[in-house]
């Protein structure tokens, strides 16, 4: 498992759009829960405020980006900075996500949590098919 | 976007708890009583170049708020030409008062959300007019 490189994850954090939360929590959950030893991240800003180093994350891992809402800053941010993400995920592609109402969206309840539980496991299975034809 | 005097941007940096209390002390001043005067702008779309985001800022007193030394949301700023108005550092904001300790990224629990009003009231404090 360890000769397979890691799958960066790169999340939209969001601050004042209502997928922000979301998209967040679910990559957390990747990270910490479902993939720890398969995955990295960086904070997104780092694209703007870091050097050369930083910029170099999306050279380095195969990427994928999980934005909040349609204007894609995590894929945008990436591909401008970085490199083209591997796989770019919008949460409005989520038909769940247009049924939440505005203040399930904003703070995660649990038909928001329920979101994020799938929003994850996606990553994870992207993760995983990442992985598997990197063999 | 809806114009307003006062922009609160944080880094919600993903590997620390710090990001996440930077988030918390944005939503105190956002969502709880002060909403008509501050609002947040995603940091992300200054990364991806947002010109309505960047011409919001320009007409803004602009607050950062940073869990590290990399200063993402200060740099994020300056680097579209934009002056930061005031930038806190969340690290110094703990160090005056460390019982207010947050836990992790994912729950910052009561310490950490004391944590953000210290940071909030700093903001009020210095960044009034």
């Amino acid at each position: 498992m360890s000769e397979l490189p890691k799958v960066g994850i790169i999340s939209c954090s969001g601050e004042d759009c209502p997928g922000g939360n979301i998209s967040r929590e679910a990559t957390l959950k990747v990270l910490h829960d479902l993939r720890p030893e398969e995955t990295a991240t960086i904070c997104l800003p780092l694209f703007l405020a870091g050097g050369e180093g930083e910029r170099g994350f999306a050279k380095r891992f195969p990427t994928i980006t999980v934005d909040g809402c349609g204007k894609l800053c995590a894929a945008i941010g990436t591909t401008r900075f970085s490199n083209k993400p591997s796989v770019e995920i919008n949460l409005e592609d989520y038909p769940d996500f247009s049924t939440l109402k505005t203040e399930e969206k904003w703070h995660i309840q649990e038909s928001s949590s329920n979101l994020v539980e799938k929003l994850a496991t996606d990553i994870a299975n992207h993760v995983d098919k990442i992985r598997n034809t990197s063999e | 976007m809806s114009e307003a005097k006062k922009i609160v941007i944080p880094c919600s940096g993903i590997g620390k708890a710090f990001g996440t209390v930077s988030r918390e002390a944005t939503y105190q001043l956002t969502e709880t009583g002060h909403q008509e005067e501050y609002r947040t702008v995603c940091l992300p779309l200054l990364v991806a170049g947002n010109q309505d985001a960047i011409d919001l800022l320009k007409k803004s007193k602009v607050y950062t708020i940073d869990g590290c030394p990399k200063k993402c949301a200060t740099l994020s700023v300056e680097r579209t030409g934009i002056d930061v108005t005031m930038e806190v550092m969340i690290p110094k904001v703990l160090a005056k008062n460390t019982d207010h300790k947050p836990g992790t990224v994912r729950d910052i629990g009561p310490n950490g959300v004391f944590l953000a009003k210290d940071i909030v009231n700093i903001i009020l404090e210095e960044g009034s007019d």
